[in-house]
């Protein structure tokens, strides 16, 4: 044990204060009195009982006799003992070990730092606000044990006093052997969240391995972030496969909390499947293939509260076509979307967390697009967690006028929709209407699915497709094996495993 | 054009399903073993661990964690509950000590310090008995045992700061470890067991 000198603990303040006439005994002080407050000396071990009585006589070393009081709590572990000298009017010292049960004491049950006395009280954070009564009162919690029920009341304060903000509560070591330095942080839960990195390692038995990789650089809890991405293949996402790098800058706060901005620009080399181009040949409407992308796209955010958000902004691509290069199309489009989402804390262990989002990409003349379109897409969200056990349910809706490129087009059939379909056997160009749902139930980390989807253009017909499978899905980590339902080809299983983060 | 246009066409998934089978090893690997103290029954439980991830984290942070514990006895694997014990704990980390200090929630109290992670997860299952009597088995009645845990009231900010995820260090932090739910709830099950 380090020294327990400084602790007046337990039962040692209010010995301390019925004795305030007694100074502290010195450094070198003959000891005659040894005493034992609150156990009895023979509950120890003979060689330790032999130690402390020999200390009659001896000189008084504060270093000594915290080794003696730490001996006591080794061999006593359900006690703590400290130990105080005081100066007898001839001189010599009398010493006391103060010893008390843990569960005898709330605080020290509570918590074991509550046998040391606070040093220091300290705010982290944004925290103008809080109000001088309430700064007092933090104050008052040094030069006294922890009192982890008060430390407690007080951080409820915070929040109150701080709405929409965390306050979180830690203890540290202080600049001396049994002082404590409480700390109360204040966080800002922003209103306006960073877009997930998307990176992710992912194979798919019939389309192969898709890698990205996101590095979001920030400090924590600050209020800009800049995300430097490659994509070294992507051919999970969308009908085509590419591969290239991403830059985004964002900002979560811009004045308020309220609002927010994302800047994002984008260079992919596209390459594509054998039966996309089949399909590309006996197909009209769609615009024509291009080799690479270069996307500029700046939106700003406003959050009407904790949950609601609208942003807007536009969408900048040029297309460079794959037949005719260099020349190439514009993709402009104004960018509005809506989202909310709200978690629900209830009893025994519930959570219930809803998400829903709307998002509307209309190319224009106006902004110089040379294909004309409106993307619509409309997701929603339900999961609830219970114990071991977790369900989720999501709905998808997309609907495409005009002739949208083919990176808006919808497709289903990877490791995230129709799990146990191959998008290119369903529709190797992707579609203009989309509907998709999932139902899964996951129990510890094994789980069931259902998905169900159809992807369609609007002069065909649509043909509703199921699947279902089973697999381990861990926070990052999914391993799935989904099966077709009513697949009228002789085609197994697709097998998809990867890491997400 | 895209070498993935050969597809492969593998229909050998065999190599998944033994692949889902290891992955889900672990769920299973935790070893339980029984033994009798007078009337009491005792778990011991290898590989149990619960001094960890967020519930580390806290209580290196000074702060206290309730740790509730729950032991049934099953007639049969998943099968009907044929007794059942709750108790809770309250853990803390001495931070001059560098030790832990466990106390047990409810009458009479027991308290404890001074233990390493080990010897205090140790602690909390050696307070968690049943009475042999009140089972009603046989010697050669065959049981199964489940023993869980849950961590009731951990905060948000216990586990991490908002934004901090997004930092490299979140991103690595991320990559590394386990699903921290995972470290908040825990349940094994063995058996069969028969009294000694």
């Amino acid at each position: 044990m380090r020294t327990l000198a400084l602790l007046f603990v337990i039962l040692g303040l209010p010995l301390a204060a019925a004795n305030a006439q007694e100074a502290d005994a010195p450094e070198g002080a003959i000891i005659d009195v040894v005493e034992m407050s609150g156990f009895s000396l023979y509950s120890l071990s003979p060689g330790l009982q032999k130690d402390i009585n020999s200390l009659v006589g001896a000189p008084f070393s504060r270093e000594g006799l915290n080794q003696l009081a730490s001996r006591i709590e080794q061999e006593q572990p359900d006690v703590v003992a400290a130990v105080r000298g005081v100066s007898r009017p001839d001189g010599k010292a009398r010493v006391i070990f103060l010893v008390a049960r843990i569960s005898d004491d709330t605080n020290l049950a509570e918590n074991i730092n509550a046998r040391y006395i606070v040093e220091t009280v300290d705010i982290e954070g944004s925290y103008n606000e809080i109000s001088q009564q309430l700064r007092d009162d933090l104050q008052k919690l040094v030069g006294r044990r922890l009192d982890t029920e008060e430390a407690e009341r007080l951080q409820e304060r915070l929040k109150t006093e701080l709405p929409g903000r965390a306050v979180a509560r830690r203890i540290s070591k202080g600049s001396q052997t049994g002082r404590i330095r409480v700390v109360f942080e204040i966080f800002e839960e922003p209103w306006i969240r960073f877009v997930p990195p998307k990176s992710k390692l992912v194979y798919h038995s019939q389309q192969g391995w898709s890698g990205v990789l996101d590095i979001p650089i920030t400090a924590s809890h600050s209020r800009h972030r800049f995300t430097a991405g490659v994509v070294f293949n992507d051919i999970d996402d969308l009908i085509e496969e590419y591969s290239g790098f991403r830059l985004a800058f964002e900002s979560r706060v811009i004045g308020t909390e309220r609002f927010g901005a994302r800047l994002e620009f984008s260079r992919y080399n596209e390459s594509w499947e054998d039966a996309t181009l089949t399909a590309l040949a006996s197909s009209s409407g769609v615009p024509e293939l291009y080799r690479n992308r270069l996307t500029f796209e700046p939106t700003a955010t406003f959050a009407f509260n904790s949950s609601v958000r609208i942003s807007g902004g536009v969408s900048l691509s040029e297309l460079e076509s794959l037949s005719n290069s260099p020349n190439s199309q514009m993709a402009n489009a104004w960018v509005l979307g809506i989202s909310g989402d709200h978690l629900w804390k209830g009893s025994n262990e519930v959570r219930q967390r809803a998400e829903a989002s709307y998002q509307l990409r209309a190319a224009i003349d106006g902004l110089g697009s040379d294909l004309v379109y409106k993307r619509h897409l409309g997701q929603a969200r339900y999961q609830i967690d219970q114990g071991r056990s977790t369900a989720i349910a999501s709905l998808s809706l997309g609907y495409i006028t005009g002739d949208a490129p083919l990176f808006e087009r919808f497709s289903l059939g990877n490791s995230t929709t129709l799990r146990g379909w191959d998008k290119y056997d369903i529709a190797p160009l992707g579609g203009e209407r989309m509907f998709h749902s999932t139902v899964e139930y996951r129990f510890y980390n094994v789980g069931m699915f259902f998905d169900t989807g159809s992807v369609w253009d609007r002069n065909s017909d649509s043909k509703l497709r199921y699947s279902t499978g089973f697999g381990v899905h861990t926070d990052n980590f999914f391993l799935t094996l989904g099966f077709p339902l009513n697949n009228n080809h002789d085609s197994g299983p697709i097998f998809m495993a990867g890491v997400r983060f | 054009m895209s070498a993935a246009g050969s597809r492969s066409q593998n229909r050998h998934w065999l190599l998944p399903l033994a692949l889902v089978a290891v992955a889900t090893a672990p769920l299973v690997a935790q070893a339980l073993t029984i033994r009798t103290v007078a009337d009491a029954l005792h778990v011991q439980a290898r590989g149990f661990s619960f001094i960890e991830g967020p519930v580390l984290t806290r209580l290196r942070e000074g702060r206290s964690v309730r740790i509730d514990f729950e032991m049934t006895v099953l007639s049969k694997p998943e099968g009907p509950v044929v007794k059942q014990t709750m108790q809770g704990f309250t853990l803390s980390f001495d931070l001059w000590e560098e030790r832990y200090a466990v106390s047990r929630i409810g009458s009479p109290p027991r308290s404890i310090s001074h233990l390493r992670p080990r010897d205090a997860e140790t602690w909390c299952l050696e307070n968690l008995t049943l009475p042999v009597s009140s089972l009603g088995f046989s010697r050669d009645t065959p049981f199964w045992i489940r023993l869980a845990y849950h961590v009731p009231d951990i905060g948000p900010e216990a586990s991490e700061a908002p934004g901090e995820r997004y930092t490299l260090r979140g991103l690595i932090d991320r990559l590394s470890r386990r699903r921290e739910e995972a470290d908040l709830a825990k349940s094994v099950d063995a058996g069969p067991f028969r009294l000694p």
